[in-house]
C-alpha cells in the first residue's frame, strides 16, 4: 500500500468537509483520552504513595527474614549473623534507610488491666529513619534512645486501655524462645498516630531491653527503605545475593500480601474503567468514520473506478483517523497534562474525604495523594488516543475498500 | 479527420447478460448482448432509460461482474479478474467520465488530474504532465481551482483530463453532456473528438444527448437489454475502410 502526496493532502483535506464533525472527533477523542490520562496519573501516584506507605509503616520495600518466616510468620524465628547482615543491606548503594528488629508476644499490665500485644525491639535511631509510624505521629515524652533498657513506648489508645500516664511502670511478660519471661518497663513515651486501631498495635522497646529481659534476643527482620521504589526487583535481586545462613529477602508484595492483592484488584479495576472509557470513545469514532464514509460512498467508487486499490482507500481512511488521533493526543495532552500537572503538584487533600489515615494491616496513609507527572503523559496520550482512534476506523476503512463501484455511482 | 480504426479489438461482448438480484426479485438489464469495440472508435451507447447502458458501461470498466457471457476487455476476460486485477485494468487502460463530474471537490483541478498519475506510479513528472493535459484542454487558468469554484463545463472538461491524463486505450464516459448547457457540451464533444483523432483514445459514451450521437462515428441502440441497432455512420464506415 503506497500513498503518494495527492493522496496524502486528499485524506488531510478530507477532514476540513465538515469541520464541525472533525472537531467534535477530535474532541471526544481528547476528552476520553484525557480522562485515561487523569485517572493514569493518579493510579500510578496512588499505586506509588500506598507503597512508600507499607514500606515505611514497617513493612519496608524489601525485609530480611529467616526463610521460613513466609510460610510460618512466626516471630520467635531469628535472623542468622543479623549484626553483619544489617551492616551488609546498610552499605548497599540503592538503600535509603534499614532498621533491624525483634518481636515477642507479651502481655502488659497495670494494676488490675492487662492487654495482649506485639513487642517490637528496635534500633531506635534506624527506627526513627525507617518507620513514619515513629517520625509522623505526635509524641508525649521520647521516643526511646538506642541502648536505652527498661524503657517502653506505647500507643496512645493502649495507654488508654492500660489507663497509663508517661513514667508509669508497666509489667510485661514475653514469650521467649522457650519460656516466658517477665520485667518492669517504664513509660518513656506515648505515641499518637491519629488512629487508634494503629495506637493499640504499638508497644515498642530497645534491642538491648528485649535481650535484658529474655536473654539473646538477635533480629527477626531488617526492614529495608529503598532510595528508588523503581529498582525495587534489582535490588532485591543484589541484596539476596548477599543473604547468608537462612535469611532471605522478600518484598512488601510478600510481607502484605493481602494489601498487595487489593492494590493490584484497585489497579485492574480502574484499567477496566480506563478501558470502558476508551472503548466508548472508539464506538463514537467508529461511528462518525462509519457515517463519514457512507457519506461519501460515490467518492470511494470514483477512486476505485480509477483504479485505487482496496488497500490504498483502507490505507487513505485510517490516514485521516491518524490526524483525527493526533488532534485528539493534543487535546487529550492539554486537558489531561494540566490536570496531572495539578495533581501531582498540589495533590487531593483526602481530610476532605476520610478522617483516619490508618490503612488495612495498620499502614499509616498520607494524608493527600498526589498523581504523577511526567514525560510518559506524552507517549501515553499519543499511543492511546492514536491506537483507538485507527483501530476504531479499521471497519470503517474496510467498508470503504469494498463499496461496489457500480452499484455506489447507479444510486449517487 | 477521424481516427483510424485499427483490427485491434478492444472490447469483445459474446452473449453478456447481467441479472440483478433484489430480494427474490430478478432484474434482467442485459440480454445476451454481443459488441466488438475497435481501437480508434468514438461509440454512442444510446437508449430509452432503464434499456442497460450504464450497465453496459459499468461492466466493460470493470466496475460490475456479468451473469454469464463473455466480456474480454483488452484480451482479458474480465469476469476472472480479481479484484486487483481489475484495479490495475482501470488504472493502466481505462479513463472514466461520469455525468455528475465527480472530481474531489477537496483537490485542486491539477491535483485531481494528477491523483490518477500518482497512482500509476509517475513520479517527477506527474505535476508537469498533469499541468500540460490542463493547458492543452485549456484549463490551465482553472488549474489551482477547486471544483466547487468551477462552472459544471469547467468541471467536466477536467474530469476529461483527468480521465486521459494517464493515456488510456479506451474511455468510457457515462452521459458526459447530461448536465452542460449546449455551448459547454460542445466544446466538451470538440475536445474528445480532437483526443480520438490526435491521440487515437477510443471513446464509448452513453448518452440521451442527440448532440452527443451527432459527434460519433457509431451509434449502438439498446432496447431492454439487447442490441437493436448498431450503425456506424458512412463516412466512418469508409474511414475504417
Amino acid at each position: 500500500m503506497k500513498l503518494g502526496t495527492v493522496a496524502l493532502k486528499y485524506a488531510a483535506r478530507s477532514l476540513t468537509r465538515h469541520t464541525r464533525r472533525t472537531v467534535i472527533s477530535m474532541a471526544g477523542v481528547g476528552v476520553g483520552c484525557a480522562m485515561a490520562l487523569i485517572a493514569l496519573s493518579w493510579m500510578s501516584g496512588a499505586f506509588e504513595m500506598q507503597i512508600r506507605a507499607i514500606a515505611e509503616s514497617g513493612a519496608g520495600h524489601l525485609m530480611v527474614v529467616h526463610r521460613d518466616w513466609e510460610k510460618t510468620r512466626e516471630n520467635t524465628l531469628r535472623l542468622t549473623d543479623w549484626q553483619e547482615t544489617l551492616e551488609a543491606v546498610r552499605a548497599h548503594p540503592g538503600i535509603r534507610a534499614c532498621s533491624a528488629r525483634a518481636r515477642a508476644n507479651g502481655l502488659l499490665a497495670f494494676g488490675n488491666r492487662s492487654a495482649g500485644a506485639q513487642i517490637m525491639a528496635v534500633l531506635p535511631e534506624d527506627e526513627f529513619e525507617v518507620s513514619r509510624i515513629i517520625s509522623r505521629s505526635r509524641m508525649e515524652g521520647h521516643y526511646l534512645e538506642d541502648e536505652e533498657i527498661g524503657a517502653v513506648v506505647i500507643g496512645k489508645a493502649l495507654a488508654r486501655r492500660l489507663n497509663v500516664e508517661l513514667d508509669d511502670d508497666l509489667y510485661a511478660s514475653l514469650t521467649g524462645k522457650d519460656d516466658i519471661h517477665s520485667a518492669m518497663l517504664r513509660i518513656a513515651g506515648i505515641i499518637d498516630t491519629g488512629s487508634q486501631d494503629l495506637d493499640l498495635t504499638i508497644c515498642h522497646v530497645t534491642v538491648a531491653t528485649m535481650e535484658s529481659i529474655i536473654g539473646a534476643a538477635g533480629a527477626g527482620e531488617i526492614s529495608i527503605l529503598l532510595k528508588e521504589q523503581s529498582e525495587l526487583a534489582s535490588v532485591q535481586k543484589s541484596l539476596g545475593a548477599l543473604m547468608t545462613g537462612d535469611n532471605t529477602v522478600v518484598s512488601w508484595r510478600e510481607v502484605q500480601p493481602a494489601l498487595s492483592a487489593g492494590m493490584d484488584g484497585d489497579v485492574a479495576l480502574m484499567r477496566l474503567l480506563t478501558a470502558i472509557v476508551i472503548t466508548v470513545v472508539a464506538l463514537g469514532i467508529a461511528s462518525a468514520q462509519l457515517t463519514a464514509v457512507l457519506e461519501r460512498r460515490t467518492e470511494f467508487a470514483v477512486l476505485s473506478a480509477l483504479g485505487m486499490k482496496g488497500s490504498q482507500i483502507t490505507g487513505m481512511v485510517l490516514i485521516e483517523s491518524l490526524i483525527i488521533g493526533i488532534g485528539g493526543a493534543l487535546i487529550a495532552l492539554t486537558l489531561g497534562g494540566l490536570a496531572a500537572w495539578y495533581l501531582a503538584t498540589e495533590g487531593i487533600n483526602l481530610a476532605y474525604f476520610v478522617e483516619d489515615f490508618t490503612g488495612p494491616s495498620d499502614i499509616l496513609l498520607d494524608p493527600y495523594i498526589y498523581g504523577s507527572f511526567g514525560p510518559w503523559l506524552i507517549k501515553y496520550a499519543l499511543s492511546i488516543s492514536i491506537i483507538a482512534t485507527v483501530v476504531a476506523s479499521l471497519y470503517p476503512a474496510w467498508k470503504a475498500s469494498h463499496i461496489a463501484p457500480a452499484e455506489a455511482l447507479r444510486t449517487q | 479527420m477521424a481516427a483510424v480504426l485499427t483490427d485491434e479489438t478492444l472490447v469483445h461482448a459474446k452473449q453478456v447478460t447481467k441479472v440483478y438480484h433484489t430480494g427474490e426479485v430478478d432484474t434482467y438489464a442485459l440480454r445476451g448482448i454481443d459488441l466488438e469495440v475497435k481501437a480508434g472508435d468514438f461509440l454512442a451507447i444510446v437508449g430509452p432509460s432503464g434499456s442497460g447502458k450504464t450497465t453496459l458501461l459499468n461492466l466493460i470498466g470493470a466496475l460490475d461482474n456479468i451473469t454469464d457471457g463473455t466480456l474480454e476487455v483488452l484480451g482479458s476476460d474480465v469476469s476472472r479478474m480479481s479484484r486487483r486485477q481489475r484495479a490495475d485494468l482501470r488504472l493502466h487502460a481505462l479513463g472514466f467520465i461520469f455525468q455528475a463530474y465527480n472530481l474531489f471537490p477537496v483537490l485542486t483541478a491539477q491535483e485531481n488530474v494528477q491523483f490518477v498519475l500518482e497512482l500509476q506510479g509517475v513520479n517527477n513528472e506527474r505535476g508537469r504532465r498533469a499541468r500540460e493535459v490542463l493547458d492543452r484542454l485549456g484549463l490551465g487558468e482553472y488549474a489551482n481551482r477547486r471544483p466547487p469554484q468551477m462552472s459544471g463545463g469547467q468541471q467536466q472538461r477536467v474530469a476529461v483530463a483527468r480521465a486521459v491524463a494517464s493515456k488510456p486505450r479506451l474511455v468510457l464516459a457515462d452521459e458526459p453532456t447530461a448536465n452542460l448547457d449546449g455551448e459547454n457540451a460542445g466544446i466538451l464533444l470538440d475536445m474528445m473528438r480532437d483526443l480520438n483523432e490526435n491521440q487515437h483514445t477510443t471513446f464509448i459514451f452513453s448518452t440521451h444527448d442527440p448532440r452527443v450521437v451527432a459527434y460519433a462515428r457509431r451509434v449502438v441502440t439498446l432496447v431492454d437489454g439487447q442490441v437493436a441497432k448498431d450503425i456506424v455512420k458512412e463516412s466512418d464506415a469508409h474511414d475504417a475502410g
